[in-house]
């Protein structure tokens, strides 16, 4: 069988192709506009047939970020129509003269309100006619909306309301997101952004799958989820909602493949773009949380768990007003880009590093990129006067500050859950990773950074490793007792879920496994821990609460609040692809002129290529490849792995 | 100035590292207290303080405590022998304190020496602290009927929690084991922040670290004398009114003249209303922190609060009155009602100097809701407390935003779902406030209509603004409709007034309706999608 793993992202669109002999890459421009036709213009390129297809796509994110959405009705009990707009009542920034909500309204007239009443314990209070199903019905047909979200109170306690609203508007031909199917969890304002979401996106996603899957039959599309695992293209285009963040758990679910198969399980991954840098921690799995907010809208599954900052290559440096240096959060982005782009005067931490000259201006040419040395040193002068620094100072100056606020980030997913960064290896990626992970290392107390071949790649990679998936979930709202009778019985239904989901997805009994985890708090808590369920899970919780916070309450009782499944189809290892071998390329190595704290000094260079295998190259010293460079500095050591692979070490006596 | 020995880039790094310290505070009190005030609500904040009792670094968790928090580490270094491992306790009002329920725990951090390098310190909201009604918002007119009021307290000893501090604490408040939890988070947090403290400063050195200590207030001091220099110098004066303090009819005046003199800024509150017998009075430290706030409205998106963005602002408050009470006044309400009104009112004097860009009045009233009594499902008591937003006023920037926290607080719903899972407790309708909103150009944001329905006997609290006055609109536009408290009981309603005790009887209905925003800009120059949300339905 032929792979090919494609990760459609803002700028460009990479494929990775790998059959029995070889591997083959490809990085073309992305087609915003219409994301299928680079994706198609690649597998034209590529000749290939009959493939196995993972996709990350950017469909769905870019339909919420640009309001692009499918229009959506939405239907919710009487009394609560408004719950979208009000929200959590909460307004995003603290100090704003006018402020303002991030998420658009749905508008007026696409709100029904329904007579339906259901209890916390699942009562019905108030039934649903027959009667006011069919004024609902008649109401929505004049409302020019075939994407349908509801949203009832109590849903995930009883779905019987929402389920008798989905099947009317099914059979009247609507596409329809219920959530009790979408996030049958309590509260009810997430729960109903979660479902609007999906409604929104899933028409749009259909249609790009489906026009993918014509143009590429009779090869298999996958789609890569936002939890790490991929899913069928049919089930992407119901439940959309599930890939909105395909691209950066694409990276993540590569890190952590790649690391594992090199024998490190504990991983800290670093993903530094243009305008935004996002950072995650894997011990030993590819964690998930379910806090994400896209444009305003909270979305409550469970996607990979990553942290992003707005600092990036593309961040400006500037003086405010109370003198100090700012690096973003604004960016240059790519129009006009960084001053050295030749386009505009902004200078930004890719200025920073040419100017430095720990960027070489003739690497970005591969991207049909040439970089304006000129450009960058005059608008670095302009800022180093009006700041009283040396323009070296300068640059030293926004690197030493952007890299503060990217370990500042580390620290968030390390340190403040309880992890020592000093057991983890730092795995940096994208294009400008390698440049800052040293110095990263070292605010960290870190010895080990590993550079993965095709470090401009990891996404689609990690979608070509990623496995099926499915997370479930159930709100259980009890406190917990010894008799573990009603929990076991409230999960079988989720099992039966996700055995017949997963046998959908064609994977087989035998390679199924089921994870069972509980999110559980102390009672009259409100944030919770996920613990995976054992016979001592309570203890666990006990153990996990103490190492987050430094204090735990083993006298108080524990509540569980929420039931979780992840249902896990068997993955490629990486192993299988020795095939991945990285294109040598013959270069000599060169001098490269660097400043160093604030000395002038020639560093030996290299082509990534060049490397003999298992050879040590010691820092100080540029490495290059296409679209990256990476910075070793002194008191470091490289090994070029025969995988390919680049493994860093500070050495002992530095 | 800024010492010449701290460059812009290490100034960058120390304020971002200091900030990230109180955030780390913050987030770790959220998740592991009790409380819905701290946990859903996030009514509390995290500072780190130098040796001075200045404080350098403060997280932006809720404005109303903003300038609030150096008078609490005053008191403690006035008062106490403090020595490493302690901490203290406070909420007395007239010592350090706001309100009652707002429990400041300071920690000293030594480094080195005999007397303290650093202080963390946090204040949060607790659910309770006794007095006469649940939730401790009552409608009292002295301190003692507030609840239970602590002086600095050294409540942790040598790094041990004092058993009989927190037996008497217990004894005087309704939920005891939920104020211990709630106790033990913020010490959690405040050891948090002690060890990141220490981290920094083996890092950096100690003297160098209050070196950067110092600039960073001097560059508070830079950015606020930015922002006054950038207001036209000049003399602006404004008069707003609370409805009445709950006990009498009367109106209550709020008046400030302010001068704008280059860098600095004069806030003179004389002409503004005694104390009055209700609780509506506002402590200094309430007064210092909406000043605060007003004025970091106009400040850069990320600009720091430290003790140094105080320096330029002159506030001169009246004693024994409205905006600077004393002992023995009753203070419950000034943190969450008279706060939204001197933002109003110094708003109102800031837009005669800057017509383009201050925004009409929000809906300046927090809409306080308590709710207390017996949980028939377990026997247990409950204090439950509530704030429910507002419309934000219209501005020459756009419509004001529909049902939202405005001003001194930012505090979270809590779901109708976690609501009615744990309390005696049904909604019946959450909804925006249709036609509430104050016409203009740009409408001021709809208020909202929050109806509950209580399923077993309790005792119930309101402690609410603007039923009288709608929230003032600007350049024209029209004020916002006033809120409505609504008693429905057997099929008869009845309004109620904006402050209100009462035992309510299972299936009783309160119907609370907030006050749209004011709002800006003459209506004949409306756009005419700007208005639509505003339009009454059946």
């Amino acid at each position: 069988m032929k792979l090919l793993g494609v990760d459609t992202g803002g700028t460009f669109t990479d494929f990775i192709l790998i059959d029995d002999k070889e591997i083959r890459t490809l990085k073309i421009p992305s087609t915003p506009q219409n994301p299928a036709m680079a994706f198609m213009d690649g597998v034209t390129r590529l000749k290939a047939k009959s493939l196995l297809i993972s996709h990350g796509s950017t469909v769905a994110t870019n339909a919420l970020l640009e309001g692009k959405g499918a229009e959506v009705l939405f239907i919710v009990t009487q009394g609560f129509r408004d719950i979208l707009s009000l929200g959590r009542q909460s307004r995003p920034r603290l100090y704003a003269l006018h402020p303002e909500r991030e998420r658009p309204s749905l508008g007026e007239e696409k709100i029904i309100e329904v007579r339906e009443r259901t209890l916390p314990d699942g009562q019905i209070l108030l039934p649903l006619v027959e009667k006011e199903v069919n004024r609902v019905l008649s109401v929505a047909k004049e409302i020019p909306c075939s994407s349908i979200a509801i949203c009832l109170l109590h849903s995930y306690a009883n779905q019987k309301h929402e389920k008798l609203l989905e099947k009317i508007f099914l059979m009247q031909g609507y596409k329809v997101s219920c959530s009790s199917t979408i996030l049958p969890e309590y509260r009810e304002f997430e729960r109903a952004s979660t479902t609007v979401v999906n409604a929104m996106v899933s028409p749009v996603m259909g249609n790009y799958l489906e026009s993918l899957e014509q143009h590429v039959a009779p090869s298999v599309l996958k789609v890569m989820q936002s939890n790490g695992g991929t899913m069928s293209s049919t089930a992407a285009g119901d439940k959309a909602v599930h890939t909105v963040l395909s691209g950066p758990a694409g990276g993540m679910a590569g890190a952590f493949h790649i690391a594992r198969s090199m024998g490190i399980d504990r991983i800290l991954t670093f993903d530094m773009g243009g305008t935004s840098t996002d950072v995650g921690l894997c011990d030993g799995s590819v964690p998930t949380s379910s806090q994400a907010s896209i444009a305003g809208w909270p979305i409550k599954i469970p996607m990979i768990d990553i942290h992003t900052i707005g600092a990036g290559g593309g961040s400006i440096a500037a003086i405010d007003a109370g003198g100090a240096l700012q690096v973003g959060p604004a960016s240059a982005g790519a129009d006009p880009g960084p001053a050295c782009y030749g386009k505009g005067n902004a200078v930004t931490v890719t200025d920073a590093n040419l100017f430095l000259g720990r960027l070489l201006p003739d690497n970005f040419v591969s991207a049909g990129l040439g970089l304006d040395p000129q450009k960058c040193r005059r608008a670095m002068e302009v800022l180093a006067r009006k700041s009283g620094l040396e323009p070296y100072r300068l640059a030293e100056g926004i690197i030493e500050v952007a890299e503060e606020n990217m370990a500042a980030a580390l620290r968030v997913v390390s340190v403040q859950r309880g992890h020592d960064p000093r057991h983890f290896t730092l795995f940096p990626f994208g294009g400008a990773g390698g440049l800052h992970a040293c110095a990263l290392a070292e605010k960290l107390g870190m010895r080990k950074v590993f550079i993965p071949l095709f470090p401009g790649l990891l996404s689609a990679v990690g979608m070509l490793l990623a496995s099926p998936m499915r997370d479930y979930s159930a709100s259980f709202l009890a406190v917990s007792s010894s008799d573990r009778t009603n929990l076991d019985a409230a999960y079988k239904p989720l099992a039966s879920q996700a055995h017949q989901e997963m046998l959908a997805e064609g994977v087989r009994p035998a390679d199924l496994t089921l994870e069972y985890s509980l999110d559980v708090r102390y009672r009259g808590q409100s944030f919770e821990i996920n613990v995976p369920y054992s016979q001592d899970f309570i203890s666990a919780f006990h153990q996990k609460y103490a190492s987050l916070y430094g204090h735990c309450h083993p006298e108080r009782e524990v509540e569980i609040v929420t039931l979780r499944l992840k249902a896990l189809g068997q993955g490629l290892n990486f192993e299988d692809l020795t095939a991945l071998k990285e294109p040598s390329a013959a270069s000599p190595p060169f001098i490269a002129k660097v400043i160093w704290r604030g000395q002038r000094q020639s560093w030996q260079g290299y082509h990534r290529g060049h490397l003999g295998i298992e050879e040590p190259v010691t820092g100080p010293a540029l490495i290059i490849e296409d679209t990256a460079t990476h910075l070793l500095p002194p008191g470091w050591t490289a090994i070029r792995h025969r995988l390919g692979h680049l493994l860093l070490e500070k050495s002992d006596d530095s | 100035m800024i010492p010449d020995t701290v460059d812009p880039i290490t100034l960058e790094v120390i304020k971002n590292r200091l900030v990230g310290i109180t955030e780390e505070m913050g987030a770790a009190l959220m998740r592991t207290a009790f409380s819905p005030n701290i946990k859903e609500r996030r009514d509390f904040s995290c500072a780190v303080f130098n040796h001075k009792g200045e404080m350098v670094a403060q997280a932006a968790h809720i404005p109303v405590h903003l300038g609030a928090m150096p008078f609490a580490v005053s008191e403690v270094l006035k008062d106490v022998e403090i020595g490493p491992g302690d901490m203290i306790l406070l909420n007395d009002p007239f010592r350090g304190g706001t309100h009652l329920p707002d429990l400041t725990l300071v920690m000293p951090v030594f480094i080195k020496g005999r007397s303290p390098d650093f202080f963390l310190v946090n204040r949060a909201h607790h659910a309770d602290v006794g007095g006469m009604a649940p939730g401790s918002l009552p409608l009292a007119n002295n301190i003692f009927q507030e609840g239970l009021r602590i002086p600095p307290l050294k409540v942790v000893v040598n790094g041990e929690l004092c058993p009989t501090a927190v037996a008497l604490l217990e004894a005087n408040v309704r939920t005891p084991q939920e104020r211990v939890g709630d106790l033990q988070a913020q010490i959690a947090a405040n050891r948090l922040g002690e060890r990141r403290i220490r981290e920094l400063v083996a890092e950096k050195g100690l003297p160098e670290t209050r070196i950067c200590c110092d600039a960073l207030l001097a560059y508070g001091e830079k950015i606020m004398h930015h922002i006054i220099s950038s207001i036209p110098d000049g003399s602006y004066s404004f008069t707003d009114f609370l409805d009445d303090d709950g006990i009498s009819d009367k109106p209550v005046p709020i008046h400030c003249q302010l001068n704008i003199n280059g860098e600095n800024a004069f806030i003179d509150f004389n002409g503004s209303s005694p104390q009055v017998e209700g609780s509506l009075n506002a402590v200094r430290a309430i007064t210092i922190s909406a000043v605060l706030y007003t004025f970091r409205l106009l400040g850069p998106e990320g600009m720091p609060s430290n003790s140094g963005c105080l320096r330029p602002l002159h506030v001169i408050t009246p004693k024994n009155s409205i905006v600077d009470a004393a002992f023995p006044a009753a203070v419950g309400g000034g943190n969450v009602e008279t706060s939204q009104r001197i933002v109003d009112v110094l708003l109102g004097a800031l837009a005669q100097a800057l017509p383009e860009k201050i925004p009409a009045a929000s809906a300046g009233t927090m809409n306080n809701l308590t709710v207390g009594g017996v949980n028939p499902a377990n026997g247990e008591l409950f204090a439950y407390y509530e704030t429910i937003a507002g419309g934000a006023g219209g501005s020459p920037f756009g419509i004001g935003m529909d049902g939202i926290q405005t001003h001194m607080t930012n505090t979270l719903n809590t779901p109708v779902e976690a609501l009615e899972n744990v309390l005696p407790i049904r909604l019946h309708r959450y909804t925006l406030r249709r036609g509430s909103a104050g016409e203009g150009q740009f409408r001021g944001g709809c208020g909202i209509v929050r109806e509950l329905e209580f399923l077993a006997p309790v005792q119930v609290n309101i402690l609410s603004e603007r039923r009288k006055r709608g929230p003032y609109g600007l350049a024209g536009g029209k004020n916002g409709l006033p809120g409505r408290n609504i008693l429905i009981r057997e099929g008869e309603s009845r309004e109620i007034p904006s402050k209100t005790a009462l035992n309510v009887q299972a299936g009783d209905r309160i119907r609370i309706e907030t006050p749209g925003g004011g709002g800006w800009g003459k209506p004949s120059d409306m756009d005419i999608d700007g208005c639509f949300t505003n339009e009454e339905r059946p």
